[in-house]
């Protein structure tokens, strides 16, 4: 670096060889010329101080060459303008005056030049230095830059999913950090600056403040992450459902430094949370409803159903009386005739069960059913009304159908809502009746259900329809069985829909998947009609 | 004059097995004979109506009801005396029945007294 510098010092622009000299030339006759100004004025005579000013120039400003030229004019002037008189010794003297000024000027002129080089140096020095600390600024300058723009994409970010984080050491320490969101999320004032731990732990709902108090102790104590849900309550009164979730940081040694962690607010979450089960709810009333009302229809059906068993329960008893209060009682008639009361006594009983089991309310619950015993189970309840407008039900079950994962009581309402539009659609038709029921393993891990009957038929622009809120033929009802029905089905991971038959009468399909369990084992073609 | 009281037939028409079984033992317990039929048709077909001397049946049942059983044994002129039992009767019907000649039209359960007297004075006609 330095060498570079020297050089380029060596080589800068001099004056050129004549202004150089000149001014040696120059300088001398401009001092003679004050000395003769000096003694036309009968002035002190100064020639011998003027030009050693003329050498001092000289040597400054030209170098060492003209510097010993002008010494030497200046040796040659005095000694025959001005001294012509003096003594050879006085002459000498004075020549050795101005060599010796003229020597000193010489190693003046070179501490001088050291010095311009030093100076020079150190400026290139400097520069370098000045423009590297540009450089550094302007890097700084760029890296704040886009740390800045990383910043307002994360704040960002925060806001959308309202999502703070935070820094807290536990004590002696306090929250260390909050991004604004938080800050939102909380219901602090960012210009308040970081509240104490105690005056956050105050904000939390006072249902909440005891657990949470006890999650973090517990997370310090065993350095382990927690995660918590709790209420904040703003200063308005609103309160907000949050969850947060820490992380300890530990030193090298294993200490613990700090937590950092997120908090959410999932207050709209949780709003649509609950929306979704009210809405579940609603179904599961709407549906229970539906199920009432076929009830409803089905009441004197489900009554004569009950009553038959009864009615065999009373005559049995009566003939067990009849055996045992004639003159020679039959005991072992009257026992035969008691084992029949009980008998029917247990058929009443498990119809009631089967009416009281579909016309309960509550909670969908899944779990393994066999379909081919809920038809079975629903034919039973069912066959009465079917009696009643002469209509015969066929069945053709898969003996080795596959279980599934279904409510049974709402896969029953499924089925009574279509064996009763199929009674309904064939109760004023003349020719046969019949209601088939069909159970099959389907295509594609399903297993399919079938409802077909010999009734009305289904206009083909119907076909879709049907299944709409509201839309019925029938003269009583409210349009809802079908739209309930295909949501049940849906909600269980099937589908259910409807098809002419040719020549006549309607076709209900639906399916439920196989569970993977299930569907591994073996496929069967065997059929059974009941 | 007339067959013994035990050599009469009692007929008994209903779908539902065990109703159907526990009156024939309830009336073989009041020491009458009694036969079955699921239907009014297997009635019917079984060849038995002209030797019948009651007829018990039911109302609702799949295929021909209780009445149309009576309407058709009315035309065929069989005089046979029947007693009804239903689970449904209304007024209208029990109006019905009688006027086409029933003895008795009786709602299930029953008391098995007054049907027994039933089918004794229908057996002593």
């Amino acid at each position: 670096m330095n060498e570079t510098v020297r050089m380029k010092w060596a080589r800068r622009p001099t004056p050129s060889m004549l202004l150089r000299y000149g001014l040696a030339v120059i300088s001398v006759a401009a001092a003679l010329g004050l000395s003769l100004v000096f003694t036309y004025f009968n002035l002190p005579q100064t020639f011998g101080a003027f030009a050693l000013s003329a050498i001092a120039i000289t040597f400054w400003y030209a170098g060492t060459a003209p510097g010993i030229l002008s010494a030497v004019l200046s040796s040659l002037v005095r000694d025959y303008l001005f001294e012509t008189n003096t003594s050879t010794e006085s002459r000498l003297l004075f020549d050795l005056v101005f060599l010796v000024f003229a020597f000193l000027m010489t190693r003046v002129a070179r501490v001088r030049n050291q010095l311009e080089l030093r100076v020079a140096e150190r400026t290139v020095e400097l520069t370098q230095l000045n423009d590297n600390l540009k450089r550094e600024i302007a890097k700084h300058n760029q890296v704040e830059a886009e740390l800045r723009l990383s910043e307002a994409y994360l704040a960002e970010a925060q806001r959308l999913s309202h999502t703070g984080s935070w820094a807290w050491s536990p004590p002696p320490g306090d929250i260390r950090y909050w991004s604004e969101e938080c800050y939102r999320v909380q219901g602090f004032d960012p210009k308040g600056g970081l509240p104490r731990f105690e005056e956050f732990l105050l904000r939390v709902h006072p249902d909440d403040q005891a657990r949470i108090a006890e999650v973090i102790e517990r997370a310090v104590r065993e350095k382990e992450e927690f995660e918590f849900d709790y209420r904040i309550i703003h200063p308005g009164g609103e309160i907000r459902d949050a969850r947060s979730v820490g992380h300890p940081i530990l030193s090298p040694s294993g200490d613990l430094v700090e937590f950092v962690g997120t908090i959410i607010d999932v207050t709209d979450r949780r709003q649509a949370e609950k929306e979704r089960e009210r809405l579940h709810e609603a179904q599961a009333d709407l549906a229970h409803v539906s199920r009432m009302t076929t009830m409803g229809e089905l009441t004197a059906s489900l009554a004569h159903e009950v009553n038959q068993p009864i009615t065999a329960v009373v005559n049995g008893a009566s003939t067990c009386i009849r055996w045992l209060t004639r003159n020679d009682p039959d005991l072992g008639e009257a026992r035969e005739a008691a084992s029949g009361v009980i008998r029917n006594a247990k058929r009443a009983a498990d119809i009631i069960n089967r009416i009281r089991s579909i016309s309960k309310k509550g909670e969908s619950k899944r779990q393994i059913v066999d379909v081919n015993e809920l038809i079975g189970e629903m034919i039973a309840l069912l066959r009465n009304e079917a009696n009643r407008h002469s209509i015969s039900i066929r069945t053709d079950l898969d003996k080795e159908l596959p279980k599934v994962m279904a409510d049974s009581v709402q896969v029953q309402q499924v089925m009574m809502n279509l064996i009763m539009n199929s009674i309904d659609a064939m109760k004023d038709v003349d020719r046969t009746r019949e209601l088939a029921l069909r159970s099959r393993r389907g295509e594609d891990k399903y297993l399919m259900i079938s409802v077909t009957d010999s009734g009305v038929g289904l206009p083909l622009e119907q076909a879709n329809q049907i299944f709409d809120a509201f839309f019925t033929t029938k003269s009583h009802g409210l349009g809802m069985g079908l739209r309930i029905s295909r949501s049940i089905v849906e909600s269980h991971g099937g589908r259910l829909w409807a098809a002419d038959n040719s020549p006549y009468g309607a076709s209900f399909y639906f399916t439920l998947p196989i569970p993977e369990r299930e569907e591994r084992a073996k496929p069967s073609d065997a059929h059974t009609n009941v | 004059m007339s067959r013994k009281r035990e050599d009469k037939l009692v007929a008994i028409v209903d779908d539902d097995d065990s109703v159907r079984g526990t009156l024939q033992e309830l009336l073989r317990s009041a020491g009458f004979p009694s036969k079955g039929f699921e239907s009014a048709e297997a009635f019917l077909g079984s060849g038995h109506q002209q030797e019948t001397a009651c007829l018990i049946t039911d109302i609702r049942m799949p295929g021909m009801s209780g009445l149309e059983l009576q309407a058709r044994l009315n035309a065929e002129h069989c005089r046979v005396p029947i007693i009804f039992i239903t689970a449904h009767g209304d007024e209208e019907m029990r109006y019905q029945a009688l006027r086409a000649g029933a003895v008795e039209f009786l709602p299930k359960p029953f008391d098995d007294e007054v049907l027994v007297e039933s089918v004794r004075a229908a057996l002593d006609r």
